[in-house]
């Protein structure tokens, strides 16, 4: 059971839909991550990176052929503040007795 | 900022159940790109038959453009598999060790299937055994793998965490 944790950095929605697709995976591409959440690559590069300052998030740059691939990845800070932040956001909704469960 | 606070008093019960309901979105969207689409399944099945049923035909032609297309068209799904691979990882936590013997299982049933089917009949001195057989797995392919991938989302949307409740 993780504890509660509201996380203003997490909560903005770009960001939290950022962290989400990372969540789920080990790492995404820096393409998917973009194509999904809707942003030019300067808006994401400028998230990505307010995450690594952060500690969330890990970025890796590495080359498939002679084409350079940048990826991305929670690190275990990351994934302890998204679960807290989700935690968070069910004991708000839960506090005010609506259900939160996947229907 | 307010990484570490517990709680935040100006975010209102809609606006959570809201962020909620999008992160599980998202999360969905990467357990989607997982998946290969029904038609998938339906060329690895006409690849093996076709194969099959050249090299049995005996003739040297049927046998020599047979294996070419099977080369060709297994090469051609591996890169098209590999290449959405490429774009993201689902984390094995989702695939959890149901979902990894469900996969381990449907291998296992289908090349055993259709060894099982092609011996069988080939015993029997049933002409076309081999054919036979490979039909047998690609029925299995193309019946079994759509559910395959129906049970492993459903597995992996259950094994998402936090926003399950």
């Amino acid at each position: 059971m993780t504890a509660p944790r509201f996380d203003e950095l997490i909560h903005a929605p770009t960001r939290l839909a950022i962290v989400s697709l990372l969540a789920a995976s080990e790492w995404a591409d820096f393409a998917f991550i973009r194509d999904n959440v809707g942003l030019s690559d300067s808006a994401l590069s400028k998230q990505l990176t307010t995450l690594e300052d952060a500690g969330y998030v890990e970025i890796r740059k590495s080359f498939v052929g002679k084409r350079p691939r940048t990826s991305a990845a929670l690190t275990a800070a990351g994934r302890a503040a998204f679960d807290g932040h989700v935690a968070a956001l069910q004991e708000i909704v839960s506090r005010a007795g609506a259900s939160v469960l996947p229907g | 900022m307010e990484g570490s606070g517990e709680m935040n008093d100006n975010v209102r019960a809609d606006e959570a159940a809201q962020a909620l309901a999008g992160i599980r979105d998202r999360q969905e969207q990467v357990i989607n790109a997982a998946f290969v689409p029904t038609w998938f399944w339906w060329v690895l099945g006409a690849l093996v038959v076709g194969l099959a049923a050249a090299v049995e035909s005996g003739n040297r032609l049927v046998i020599g453009v047979g294996t070419a297309l099977f080369v060709a068209g297994v090469l051609a799904s591996l890169a098209w598999a590999l290449r959405r691979a490429m774009r993201v990882q689902v984390r094995n936590q989702l695939l959890g060790w149901r979902g990894g013997l469900l996969i381990a299982g449907f291998a296992l049933l289908t090349v055993g299937g259709s060894l099982g089917v092609a011996f069988g009949l080939n015993a029997a001195d049933v002409p076309h055994s081999a054919t036979l057989g490979n039909l047998f797995g690609a029925i299995l392919l193309v019946a079994g793998g759509p559910w395959l991938m129906r049970t492993l989302r459903r597995i992996m949307l259950d094994n998402r965490s936090g926003v399950t409740g």
